[in-house]
């Protein structure tokens, strides 16, 4: 079991408590390829922070590669989410005054890995998405697919577990989206990575092999959905 | 573990601080201006106060003149009023009695003289008698030649040394003027030296309008006796002045019959008193430079601070997903803090460097015949000392800002704008 979660409880603060998830037990095998869909304000965002150990959660267990994933330092927080996990975000967040190898590369710098072996990494990832001769442009100058490919390189250099994409076709039109979401499948079946994806679009969760409803904060139906059937086979936008 | 410094650190930072070179412009200006300002003004200070020591060219710092004056108080029988002078048995009796004293070496002068080479070629000029010893009192600064030595004294030669306008009215062909013979008042005398010093201080007249002659043959030459018109005498090293001159006031006094209170029956010309009142003066300056400079600085420093904040504010996505794909909180703090440092030595160093070249261009325009009238310069060590303090005001400048940094969480770089 890759992911582990059990009880999760996590209520914001701001003014006046909002309970946001009320109990999450969710379990994700190895090489699994699902979605976490619910309407905006159901609990997922919360929930992928959480898996991205980007957030702490107040009541439960949440288990990382057999790892407690509880009261971590930030540095070791740091350190869990750069060899573990990669991010692939709805507005890509590259980093504008970068290039597009200069932003796959800077996962491996925080590990303090050569410039050298730096470079070739982020130009063999770059190869393997196709972006070979965007290397050396800056976001600015990229359309919205090819950023988000760029964001994946960034999200592969460091050979994470799993990939946990936030509505990573948000901001792209549905001829990108498919591609983005061929992309994330290939990866799945070729490398048996693990990924989740965010999403609030059902097309987008047609494409993964299990749908996870979320709904006010707990987890309602599990969809196995292995024949892509779910929401009529398309992406709709 | 990465090293504290590589050049891929590096390189973070002046990407950060490059890609926006307006608002880095800007900001380094404050602290370039504060710098700036402190590097000129001290520079510029210093030269200044050169400036008026050389009014005292020449003179060492703690020498005293005295200077034969009337009575003004009846003593001994003696009515007030009464008119005496200096004599040889005094610089014996001083230096027996009085033994903080280095140099007593006595003068005479006299003025308004005619110095001629030829008979179309004359000077006016204070012919002045003195012992090889007076170069203790004041150095001569020699463009050709020696100074009178004792031998000079002794055998009573016609020798002389002559100022800087005497040379320059007699021989304005240039040159050395060395072995060449002069007429005063119907004596010849044959230069040995040429003195360069330019003071101002003109307690027998100044040096540069002097034709400096054996104190035994002025003697001899002007009939003057025992008489002699100035004694200088300076101190032995770390004796203060103002604590020997007493004594000597009451040596001299006892031997010439003058009333010990008589205030005005002679007067003593401490330099040390001057040299300490323009040492004072110039420590007030020094102090309010430093203020005004360090004032400014500190403006220059907040405003980097400030701008930093802003641009802290500004950066929080891209910080986040720094956050995000692996860097540590202290990874942010050494960058922001860095970035700071940067930013404020580049600019505090070009500052130095600006002001260092203004400085030597007002060098440039100071100087006269090839020689520099003031040094303006900032000394060595206060530029040091100013790098040394840049680096700290650049990490204080980052400190609230990196604090500010660290507080962002990676899941801010997720929030859509």
């Amino acid at each position: 079991m890759l992911i582990e979660l059990k009880g999760i409880h996590k209520t914001y603060d701001n003014g006046q408590p909002l309970h946001v998830l009320k109990g999450i037990d969710l379990n994700i095998e190895k090489g699994e390829f699902v979605s976490i869909m619910g309407a905006s304000g159901s609990g997922k965002s919360t929930l992928l922070n959480i898996l991205g150990i980007l957030d702490n959660y107040d009541e439960g267990t949440y288990h990382l590669g057999g790892t407690l994933i509880k009261d971590l330092s930030e540095r070791q927080s740091a350190d869990y989410r750069n060899r573990m996990i990669g991010f692939v975000f709805q507005s890509f967040n590259l980093i504008s005054f970068k290039t597009a190898v200069e932003n796959v590369e800077l996962p491996l710098y925080y590990q303090g890995v050569g410039r050298k072996k730096r470079h070739d990494m982020a130009m063999e990832y770059l190869e393997k998405l196709g972006l070979t001769q965007w290397a050396s442009h800056f976001p600015n100058e990229m359309s919205g697919g090819q950023k988000q490919r760029v964001a994946i390189a960034r999200a592969l250099i460091t050979k994470p577990q799993i990939i946990l994409a936030d509505e990573p076709t948000g901001a792209l039109d549905s001829k990108t989206s498919v591609e983005v979401m061929q992309l994330l499948k290939q990866l799945n079946q070729e490398e048996g990575l693990t990924i989740i994806v965010v999403t609030h679009e059902g097309g987008v969760a047609n494409e993964t092999d299990k749908i996870i409803h979320i709904k006010d904060g707990i987890i309602g139906e599990i969809e196995e959905n292995r024949s892509h059937s779910a929401w009529g086979g398309s992406i709709i936008k | 573990m990465k090293k504290w410094f590589d050049t891929d650190t590096f390189r973070e930072i002046l990407d950060s601080i490059l890609r926006n070179k307006s608002r880095s412009l800007l900001t380094g200006f404050g602290v370039f201006w504060g710098v700036f300002m402190l590097m000129l003004l001290t520079g510029g200070g210093q030269g200044f106060k050169q400036l008026l020591m050389k009014e005292f060219d020449g003179f060492a710092q703690n020498t005293c003149i005295v200077i034969a004056s009337s009575t003004s108080k009846p003593y001994k029988g003696f009515e007030k009023g009464r008119n005496w002078n200096l004599d040889y048995g005094d610089v014996d009796r001083l230096k027996n009695m009085v033994p903080e004293l280095e140099t007593v070496s006595p003068t005479v002068s006299l003025w308004g003289k005619t110095v001629s080479r030829d008979e179309y070629t004359s000077s006016r000029a204070v012919v002045k008698g003195a012992r090889a010893d007076y170069a203790n009192i004041e150095t001569p600064k020699l463009k050709y030649g020696r100074w009178l030595n004792d031998a000079d004294n002794l055998q009573e030669r016609k020798v002389c040394v002559i100022g800087k306008r005497v040379y320059e009215e007699l021989f304005p062909e240039g040159g050395s003027p060395l072995g060449k013979r002069l007429s005063v008042d119907g004596s010849y005398y044959t230069v040995v030296g040429v003195n360069w010093n330019e003071g101002d201080i003109s307690v027998d007249g100044r040096a540069s309008d002097s034709v400096v002659i054996p104190i035994n043959q002025a003697k001899r030459a002007y009939n003057l006796g025992n008489t002699i018109h100035l004694l200088c005498f300076t101190a032995k090293p770390g004796i203060t002045m103002s604590d020997v001159t007493p004594r000597v006031k009451e040596v001299i006094a006892r031997r010439h019959l003058l009333d010990p209170t008589d205030e005005q029956a002679m007067f003593l010309l401490n330099t040390q008193l001057i040299f300490g009142i323009v040492d004072n003066l110039f420590k007030g300056i020094n102090f309010l430079i430093w203020l005004i400079g360090l004032g400014t600085l500190l403006a220059g420093v907040i405003g980097v601070s400030n701008i930093m904040m802003v641009s802290v504010k500004e950066r929080t996505t891209e910080i986040g997903i720094r956050r995000a794909i692996g860097a540590t909180p202290n990874q942010i703090l050494g960058q922001i803090i860095s970035e700071s440092i940067v930013l404020t030595l580049v600019a505090g160093m070009s500052a130095i460097v600006f002001s260092v070249l203004i400085l030597s261009g007002v060098e440039l325009a100071m100087t006269t015949d090839g020689m520099l009238k003031a040094p303006f310069q900032v000394p060595f060590w206060t530029a040091v000392l100013a790098a040394v303090l840049l680096a700290v005001l650049g990490v204080v400048a980052g400190l609230m800002p990196a604090a500010r940094a660290m507080q962002i969480k990676p899941v801010d770089a997720m929030r859509d704008e």
